[in-house]
């Protein structure tokens, strides 16, 4: 059991690392670059702090539209690496193992709201990526297609109004501004709640768990946390929880 | 050369002495009208304000110039009158604005002799032909938008954010004016229309660089927007986008109305509203329960949970 609390397992590349860095980095720029538009000042006199520590609005606006393609592009990046991935076979899709929606997290929500409640005494016993975490994970496709395309549209107003009908042209700008406010409104409330109370807060997480620069997490914390990930990686790869030097 | 000397100092002499006289004068007005407090009620039924700042007018753009060089001829005021009769061409203008001045008509035409290409603009204007040729008491003339001539003061170039959001508010005064909107038919709430809109909002958080109604609409020489003059009618508008949107076409300028935003915007935005609310209360009591749970196990049940494993 001691080799629990020293031994890392890999759950994160360094191509995940670094698409996780450059999307929180960005979406960070973006979120405080963005919200003077969204909820301007009506007072002139004094340019609120959040707008002068970007150098004022117009250069905001620049760091706004460099972040944002820099958010595309890691999507971008990342949407190709796993195709590329799935389609060389480097990376099979397993019911334990993916990200994507399965029937047993609706099982799972339910199960942790019982157990919250005390009216069960079983945790849910998670595979590789929780509820949540598939939550969290397509919230941002969803927010890439409604924010990034609307963000797009507003950029380069000229170039996208080729794309839409005639008809729509009295009211598209309109739906396109709300649709990057409010989806980015949402987007911050999510981070701000889900996330940070999850990977931050949390008693045996704070103030921040290592895992997004090392990809690693202790044997530990793996049993705890994912404990049908630590299960299915036994049966198929044991060797990866085994400390490499005592075997 | 030498013969030139006396006649410089001649003119030199001249200058200083109608200065100083025109100085004199304004000395002497405002010897009484700068402690003056208080509004008076004109024969004609107006009420004015007799106060002048002196040191708010000294600074601003017309403080060199002395009272009698607007202030002209005083037909109905206790004062005794200066100067005889009025010039021809100012005394035309008066007959053509004279229901704008509620006090010194022929001071109000006086703008024209230092500004007379812009009065002429104006009058040709929408807000001018109102007063010119519909007769209408509220069509916008050099005080409405610039305030007391007497304490203009001068603007930067390019003008500031806060500049430019002031003008919003002044075009507002009667844009925005419930019962001029109904008289005129005019676009109602265009002001709040405006300023919710990505160049209203960009302005709001001080970025210079977004049009206020003028930079579109045009200003002295402001026309309705469906005659072919104006900047904003569908002949000139590509060009006027243009100006800041290179590729602006004919389908991309008829984006802007001013006009309250249709269904779709409108249910798009609260079916948003209803999607940010519904999952924000899905996570907060999420996040609000796993909370409890945490202090239950790890305070109240101490030691519990580790057993089962």
């Amino acid at each position: 059991m001691s080799d629990d609390k020293t031994v890392q397992y890999q759950r994160f590349n360094l191509t995940f690392r670094i698409q996780h860095i450059i999307l929180f980095v960005s979406f960070l720029l973006l979120a405080f670059t963005g919200w003077a538009l969204k909820y301007p000042e009506p007072s002139l006199q004094h340019m609120p702090w959040w707008i002068k520590l970007w150098g004022g609005a117009k250069s905001a606006g620049i760091i706004h539209r460099i972040a944002g393609v820099a958010m595309v592009a890691d999507f971008v990046w990342h949407v190709l690496y796993l195709l590329y991935y799935l389609g060389t076979g480097k990376m099979k899709i397993d019911p334990a193992t993916t990200i994507i929606p399965m029937p047993k997290d609706v099982t799972d929500v339910v199960q942790n709201f019982l157990y919250f409640l005390g009216l069960s005494k079983e945790k849910p016993r998670f595979r590789r990526y929780t509820y949540l975490q598939k939550f969290d994970y397509w919230a941002v496709f969803w927010g890439m297609g409604i924010i990034g395309f609307s963000g797009l549209c507003l950029a380069f107003p000229t170039k996208f109004q080729y794309l839409f009908p005639n008809w729509s042209i009295d009211w598209i700008w309109e739906l396109m501004g709300v649709l990057h406010s409010d989806e980015a409104l949402l987007a911050i409330v999510f981070i701000l709640l889900i996330h940070f109370y999850n990977e931050h807060l949390k008693w045996d997480k704070f103030p921040m768990s290592m895992l997004w620069i090392t990809g690693k997490m202790t044997v530990e914390e793996l049993k705890h946390e994912h404990p049908l990930e630590y299960e299915h990686v036994m049966k198929e790869n044991p060797e990866l929880l085994k400390n490499p030097e005592r075997s | 050369m030498k013969r030139c000397v006396p006649v410089l100092m001649l003119l030199v002499g001249l200058v200083l002495y109608a200065s100083s006289l025109a100085y004199a004068a304004t000395f002497t007005c405002l010897a009484c009208h700068s402690s003056m407090k208080g509004k008076v009620r004109t024969d004609k039924g107006a009420i004015i304000e007799v106060n002048i700042d002196e040191d708010r007018f000294s600074k601003s753009v017309h403080g060199t110039l002395g009272c009698q060089t607007c202030h002209k001829t005083f037909k109905e005021n206790p004062h005794e009158t200066p100067g005889g009769e009025t010039d021809k061409h100012i005394s035309d203008l008066v007959s053509r604005i004279s229901q704008k001045a509620a006090v010194d008509p022929v001071a109000y035409a006086a703008c024209n002799d230092c500004h007379s290409d812009i009065y002429k603009a104006v009058l040709e204007s929408v807000h001018g032909r109102n007063i010119v040729e519909k007769k209408q008491k509220d069509g916008a003339l050099c005080l409405d938008c610039h305030g007391s001539p007497h304490y203009i003061t001068h603007g930067t170039k390019p003008m500031t954010a806060a500049q430019k959001l002031a003008i919003v508010d002044t075009c507002g005064k009667c844009h925005d004016n419930e019962e001029i909107v109904k008289k005129y038919n005019f676009t109602p709430d265009v002001v709040e229309r405006y300023k919710e809109h990505f160049h209203g909002r960009k302005l709001k958080i001080g970025h210079a660089g977004a049009p206020s109604c003028v930079d579109c609409h045009g200003a002295h020489s402001v026309k309705k927007w469906d005659d072919p003059a104006s900047p904003v009618s569908w002949e000139k508008r590509v060009e006027t986008c243009g100006k800041c949107h290179p590729g602006a076409t004919k389908k991309f300028v008829t984006a802007i109305t001013h006009k309250p935003a249709g269904p779709i915007p409108h249910y798009g935005e609260k079916a948003l509203i209803v999607l940010t609310i519904g999952v924000f209360i899905f996570i907060a009591s999420h996040v609000f329960l796993d909370f409890y749970a945490e202090v239950r196990d790890r305070f109240l049940r101490k030691g519990k949970e580790d057993s089962h494993e």
